[in-house]
């Protein structure tokens, strides 16, 4: 097995070589991503919506989950950087399968992959590959770990819209225990200056210590109301309806009464307040219908931005 | 053949004595021992069916009882078999081994018992003691039939990886084996708790998304059977207790007279939660970083290398790393200072490896798919004795829970270097640095997250029944001089200054 | 590291007037003409040429600015990826005379670079290429149309432009050679 005895974490970090989470980039390295994301856009606003950056270069999407919007994403922005674009979709767990994780990417390595985008139900699992794979791995969500795509296409959005992230009260509410978008949106919005408060029901976010361990910063608040004073970005996560069948939630109308954007709730934040979900929307349960398409709402924005953020990424591992 | 092994620090808590001398070994048995007052008198008996082993600057004790290892066999060959486990078990310095029931079959009946201790004396090289399994199946449902399972030879019972789930059935099992006079060894988890659990639940596990495995898991269900211990006035031994929590009410237990005994694992006792960070522990979540570069330096090789540091990081680890999967998890820091102060004040017994080899397909895989487990024989002394260098523990105190501990959980008199005992013998150097290399484990299971790490103190002669069954080296071929100052004193000065 | 200097503001404000008259001149007039600068040298040059037609021609002359990052051959060559600045033209190229404006002319490959960009965004009827400085040393078939000062150097030397609109000071060009 790979033990990590040989694996120096020097080598193995000294280059941008992979995106796993966005732990490990500082707010510099996050504004540039967002200043290349510019002119990316720029690029997918021309008539001939493509530049000849990786020709020659294979991307695979390696996903072991269902995600069609992150995988056509992921696919447009590899098409818009000119590179072979491939899409390996397999169901289920590796271990289900039959085949391991690892030998499936043993197989894209034989066959010639650049880059591996990556989708798994484990958290974790990106890293595991990455020590198994010799060219670039980008996380396009584990479990519920991290999904760093998601988080800086959420940070290109609002430094769009607002022009600043640093001094920001960002409110996040929903499923936070289950969920990579919170995760890795607390690791940019905080690094970039943000003020963060994460608001739900204590079964869906657990013991308020074991955030502030790693997040001393951040404000962990049960009261949606409250929490929305002042905001200037508010981020419903999508509620699973597997969360009710676990126990967490007594009932999706209880959740919706105290947790849900209504109209109200987002006018207790003022109309400057922009409203964001990271998609698929339970409309009616984490968000009302009027609030997702009212002027307020950046979520198809949220959309469009992602496609130009992961060329910018692409691009980035490409060039080192 | 006889074996003189000179100079060592004779360390034998049974008899309450650490000082330098000699031991002399014949027919499998002690047959002489000379401590240091009656050194400068002691004759060497230089004969050509003698061998003088020179323990110069090493331990004497009596060889080591584990009352907690996975030997695998039968069923699980591909992991580990009888041969290899007894093998490793003597590298690491243990002499005698409580053989866990969760094989294919289960050692649920008499025949399973009966055949392990076959195997065991054909093909061991070590003592093999079976525990049988609680209920049939391990399935926490129908007791087996424990009298003759201890007729078969078992020294205790165990559903070991399952908890007990049904009280009532736990209470039977208790009363049950209060008759046998043997231990019931509890597996305390409540799985309601713990259902899908990658880690322990607390900060790291939030940080890297992975489900949980709640300390409260453990401590509802220690509480719980403490509680049966008590109203059916049987033996209650606690497995692998890992949590602060757990060490408490064992404690109190203990102290209104319950009998209820417990172990500890070598890595429970040192590692943490963090470790399954791996170099990620190296970022601190709060800091800033100002240059682009810079913001990497933090992997720097320097910070994390080979070089002997204050205390084992887990630096060498990638983050998720399965190594670092086990059952129950690695605990917190404060979980780990507890259960160090347990082993002090003598509320747990004994340190027990819960030796767990696995394949490298079972472990090679997605952190929460992983097989939990840790091959644990050949670093659990060097890891127990970081304690001793750290201070937190002495080294005679170490060397008793790996003795006279366990043997009294499984109330039998201790082994001990006294004339007459059988010479279980095990000579080890509590200084020396190693790294560990799971490509010369002896065991088959790899699975360790120890790989790289620099430990200090290792095993270097094991003796079972007056026969050599594991020496590292050519240690102690060769004479040195007759007297020499011992790395021993060292430890008990450090101990008599607190 | 010694420095010499080549041109000198003065010098540099020359070459730029007379790069736009004969701009002027080749394409009698700057009726159909647009100045494109090349990120980040080209993109000043190109805003001062078109200044100098402005006056000379009476003409406000559409200028834009091109980021040739995506466009190169030599990713991964040169160490991390630059940070990709915006691309902003604008105005239609396509039936345009369009001006490539750069600092240096070297190997040729940010023009082969801009080349690709350019046919990218549209379709211009000419593409002429101005530079204040042509070192020499090309990679490939290009040359060209206008010309501040031809430098002979060696490969192993630099030519350094300042200009002040982006390095602030004084203006100037210098070689440098490595010691």
């Amino acid at each position: 097995m790979s033990t990590g005895a040989g694996v120096v974490p020097a080598q193995a970090y000294d280059r941008r070589r992979h995106v796993l989470d966005l732990d490990d980039f500082s707010a510099e390295e996050i504004g540039e991503i967002l200043e290349t994301s510019v002119s990316m856009k720029e690029v997918l606003g021309r008539a001939i919506k493509q530049v000849p950056t990786l020709r020659g270069k294979t991307i695979v999407n390696l996903f072991f989950e269902d995600s069609t919007r992150t995988r056509i994403s992921f696919e447009l922005a590899g098409k818009a950087l000119s590179a072979n674009v491939v899409n390996f979709t397999a169901r289920g767990s590796s271990v289900e399968k039959g085949e391991s994780l690892i030998d499936t990417v043993r197989t894209l390595q034989a066959l010639g992959a650049d880059m591996l985008v990556m989708r798994h139900s484990e958290s974790g699992a990106p890293y595991l590959v990455a020590q198994h794979f010799h060219g670039s791995v980008i996380n396009a969500g584990d479990g519920r770990h991290a999904h760093p795509t998601q988080a800086l296409l959420d940070l290109f959005t609002v430094y769009q819209r607002l022009g600043r992230i640093e001094g920001l009260k960002v409110v996040i509410v929903g499923d936070i225990l289950h969920s990579r978008v919170a995760r890795s949106n607390l690791w940019g919005f905080t690094r970039m200056g943000a003020q963060v408060v994460l608001c739900a029901p204590q079964t869906l976010i657990g013991p308020e210590s074991f955030w502030k361990a790693t997040w001393p910063e951040l404000t962990i608040s049960s009261n949606l109301d409250e929490s929305l004073t002042g905001a200037d970005v508010v981020m419903a996560l999508r509620l699973q309806k597997e969360r009710m069948e676990g126990g967490l939630l007594p009932s999706l109308r209880e959740y919706s009464r105290f947790f849900a954007l209504t109209a109200e709730r987002v006018a207790l934040a003022g109309p400057q307040c922009l409203v964001m979900h990271p998609g698929p929307m339970n409309e009616g349960v984490e968000i009302m219908p009027d609030v997702a398409t009212s002027a307020q709402s950046v979520i198809e924005e949220q959309v469009a931005n992602g496609v130009a953020v992961r060329m910018a990424l692409l691009y980035r591992l490409a060039g080192e | 053949m006889r074996y003189f092994i000179k100079n060592g620090s004779i360390i034998d808590p049974a008899r309450r004595v650490a000082t330098i001398g000699n031991v002399l070994v014949e027919d499998g048995k002690v047959v002489q021992v000379v401590d240091l007052a009656d050194l400068a008198l002691a004759f060497e008996p230089l004969d050509d069916r003698t061998e003088v082993i020179n323990a110069r600057g090493a331990v004497i004790a009596p060889g080591f009882l584990d009352l907690h290892a996975h030997l695998r066999e039968p069923g699980g060959e591909q992991k580990e078999t009888i041969e290899t486990a007894t093998k490793a078990a003597a590298a690491g310095g243990f002499t005698t081994l409580c053989a866990m029931p969760d094989t294919t079959p289960p050692v649920d009946c008499a025949a399973v018992a009966r055949q392990i201790r076959e195997i065991a004396r054909r093909r061991g090289v070590v003592r093999v003691e079976p525990v049988g399994a609680i209920t049939i199946g391990r399935e926490g449902k129908t007791l087996t039939e424990m009298a003759e399972l201890v007729e078969a030879g078992c020294v205790a019972f165990s559903d070991e990886g399952n908890a007990v789930a049904d009280a009532a059935v736990m209470r039977n099992a208790l009363a049950y084996s209060a008759m046998l006079d043997v231990p019931l060894m509890a597996h305390c988890e409540d799985v309601r708790l713990t259902r899908g659990w990658a880690m322990h639940e607390g900060a790291v596990s939030t940080r890297l998304g992975l489900p949980g495995s709640p300390a409260a898991a453990e401590e509802v269900m220690i509480a719980r059977d403490i509680a049966l211990a008590e109203i059916t006035g049987a033996h209650l031994h606690i497995c692998h207790v890992s949590t602060a929590g757990g060490v408490a009410l064992i404690r109190a237990a203990r102290a209104r007279g319950v009998h209820v005994t417990a172990e500890v694992t070598p890595h429970h006792l040192t590692l943490t939660d963090r470790w399954v960070l791996g170099w990620l522990e190296m970022h601190q979540p709060a800091d800033v970083r100002p240059a682009r570069r810079g913001s990497r330096d933090r992997y720097d090789a320097g910070e994390t290398g080979l070089g002997l540091p204050a205390w084992l990081k887990p630096a060498l680890l990638p983050p998720y790393h399965s190594s670092t999967r086990v059952s129950p998890p690695l605990r917190t820091e404060e979980d780990v200072e507890a259960l160090i102060e347990g082993l002090r004040d003598g509320t747990i017994d004994a340190i027990a490896t819960d030796h767990a080899p696995q394949t490298l397909v079972e472990k090679e895989c997605e952190y929460r798919l992983a097989a939990p487990g840790i091959s644990g024989f050949e670093t659990a002394l060097g890891l127990a004795l970081t304690l001793v260098h750290r201070g937190k523990l002495d080294l005679v105190d170490l060397v008793a829970r790996l003795t006279e501990g366990p043997a009294g959980v499984l109330g039998r008199a201790p082994a001990t270097l006294r004339p007459g005992s059988p010479a279980d013998i095990v000579v080890f150097d509590p200084d020396s640095p190693w790294i560990v290399d799971p490509a010369k484990f002896l065991s088959k299971g790899r699975n360790t997250p120890l790989a790289g790490q620099q430990l200090k103190g290792q095993v270097m002669l094991t003796m079972c029944r007056g026969q050599i069954i594991f020496r590292r080296g050519n240690f102690g071929v060769g004479t040195g001089a007759l007297q020499q100052a011992s790395r021993l004193d060292g430890f008990l000065g450090a101990d008599n200054e607190e | 590291m010694s420095e010499k200097q080549i041109l000198a503001a003065d010098d540099i404000r020359r070459a730029v007037t007379r790069i736009a008259h004969e701009i002027a001149e080749r394409n009698e007039g700057v009726a159909n003409v647009a100045l494109v600068g090349i990120r980040r040298r080209g993109v000043p040059l190109a805003a001062r040429i078109a200044a100098v037609l402005a006056e000379i021609e009476q003409v406000r002359v559409p200028v834009g600015i091109l980021d040739i990052t995506l466009y190169r051959d030599d990713l991964g060559l040169r160490g991390p990826a630059p940070v990709v600045h915006a691309t902003a033209i604008p105005f239609d190229i396509t039936g345009r005379t369009v001006i490539l404006v750069d600092d240096v002319l070297y190997t040729g490959r940010t023009v082969r670079a801009a080349l690709d960009a350019l046919t990218d965004l549209g379709r211009p009827s000419r593409i002429q290429l101005a530079v204040l400085v042509d070192r020499g040393h090309r990679e490939l078939p290009i040359r060209a149309d206008f010309v501040g000062k031809n430098v002979p150097t060696a490969r192993d030397e630099r030519i350094t432009t300042r200009l002040h609109e982006v390095d602030g000071g004084e203006d100037g060009v210098f070689i440098v050679r490595q010691d």
